[in-house]
């Protein structure tokens, strides 16, 4: 039996954590899908080990391979849907959250919703899935780093050339406005969504072990990551935003 | 392997899991193994977990987690009652599948055997 080099261990790491990810855009359960991980990544040592080919594991395609375990972990009714209500908490969480500090600070009886913030919470939702997705590709991009900066400059140069063809958009132009009333409305649907999502995440899936999801820290994590996205979209919108536009203005 | 036992070994994985989990408990790459040991190489052999989470999802066997001295816990799969019977009722299906296939196969071969030497001539002088 040989040993794993580093590199193919990287691979193994890899691919592991991109089907992790994959998996969790599929809305299969945490404990569920640590399991999954732990069986894979065992599958796969062994298999190196015997002098197998990772190919001889996963197939040529690991995307269809990570898709079609995913198909059998889910009842047929809640495909797909599960991302989609973890994406529409955040969403619901970062906008009351911002509306309502706003109010609060500003003393301001209604807050507007302007593109700029439509534009960040729609960029960085295709960014996290394409990030996730991006995990396949790491026999090539060995390193989430990588991943990450491959897509970084992605963005970087589709700006680049929509400014350069000529497109002007007006960012501060609002889409919604509302007062205090909905915002609290927002809030509490946040929280019952949230509340949902919580309760699938915990009891979805067919696990062997016992443990549940801390709650404290599944909470924690969750209003830490709002909170900084909240943060972000206050910077965005002060700093970056009036860099980018001085920015321009020079280019 | 070649396409067509690739094929055959599809449709039938399900249950030659199942029968291999019947004989003892075992892991993922344990069965891969044991398939291997009978012949039976799978093309891409991660294809056996979605088809473990469906014989879990269905009642048939389950997953337990084994400690181990060396590393991280091991996922063991084990027979459940259901499927047991299962198994039994798959058993008495592949055998009549089975059966019928050799009959027809057998029974190429013996037309073949039979068949009268005038009708090779014939066809080789059109």
């Amino acid at each position: 039996m040989n040993r794993a080099d580093q590199h193919t261990q990287q691979q193994i790491s890899d691919l592991v954590e991109a089907c992790a990810g994959y998996w969790e855009l599929r809305g299969i359960a945490r404990e569920s899908s640590t399991e999954m991980q732990l069986e894979l990544e065992q599958h796969l040592q062994q298999a190196v080990s015997d002098g197998k080919s990772l190919e001889a594991v996963l197939g040529p395609n690991p995307a269809a391979f990570a898709e079609a375990w995913a198909r059998e972990m889910h009842p047929r009714f809640w495909r797909g849907g599960a991302r989609v209500l973890h994406g529409l908490v955040y969403a619901l969480s970062v906008v009351s959250t911002t509306a309502l500090i706003s109010q609060v600070l500003a003393h301001s009886p209604s807050f507007t919703f302007t593109i700029f913030a439509a534009y960040l919470l729609t960029g960085s939702g295709l960014l996290a899935l394409l990030l996730q997705l991006g995990g396949f590709l790491s026999p090539r991009i060995s390193t989430r780093q990588g991943r990450e900066a491959l897509m970084l400059a992605g963005v970087v140069l589709a700006v680049l050339v929509l400014r350069l063809a000529g497109m002007k958009v007006n960012w501060s132009m609002a889409l919604l406005s509302w007062s205090w009333p909905m915002t609290i409305l927002l809030l509490a649907l946040a929280a019952l969504l949230f509340s949902l999502d919580f309760w699938r995440t915990s009891n979805g899936g067919h696990t062997t072990s016992a443990r549940r999801v801390p709650t404290l820290r599944y909470v924690t994590i969750f209003i830490a990551s709002v909170a900084v996205f909240d943060v972000m979209m206050f910077v965005a919108s002060v700093a970056v935003f009036d860099f980018c536009r001085l920015a321009l203005r020079l280019v | 392997m070649d396409t067509r036992s690739t094929q055959l070994l599809k449709g039938t994985l399900d249950m030659c899991l199942l029968a291999t989990i019947a004989q003892r408990p075992c892991y993922g790459y344990e069965m891969v193994q044991k398939l291997a040991q009978q012949g039976l190489d799978l093309v891409s052999e991660g294809s056996i977990y979605p088809l473990l989470s469906r014989l879990q999802h269905h009642g048939y066997i389950e997953g337990y987690l084994v400690s181990s001295r060396d590393g991280p816990k091991r996922k063991y799969y084990r027979l459940l009652p259901e499927g047991a019977k299962q198994l039994e009722q798959w058993q008495i299906e592949w055998e009549a599948f089975a059966q019928a296939v050799e009959q027809i196969l057998k029974g190429e071969r013996s037309d073949e055997q039979s068949r009268p030497a005038h009708t090779a001539t014939d066809l080789r002088s059109r």
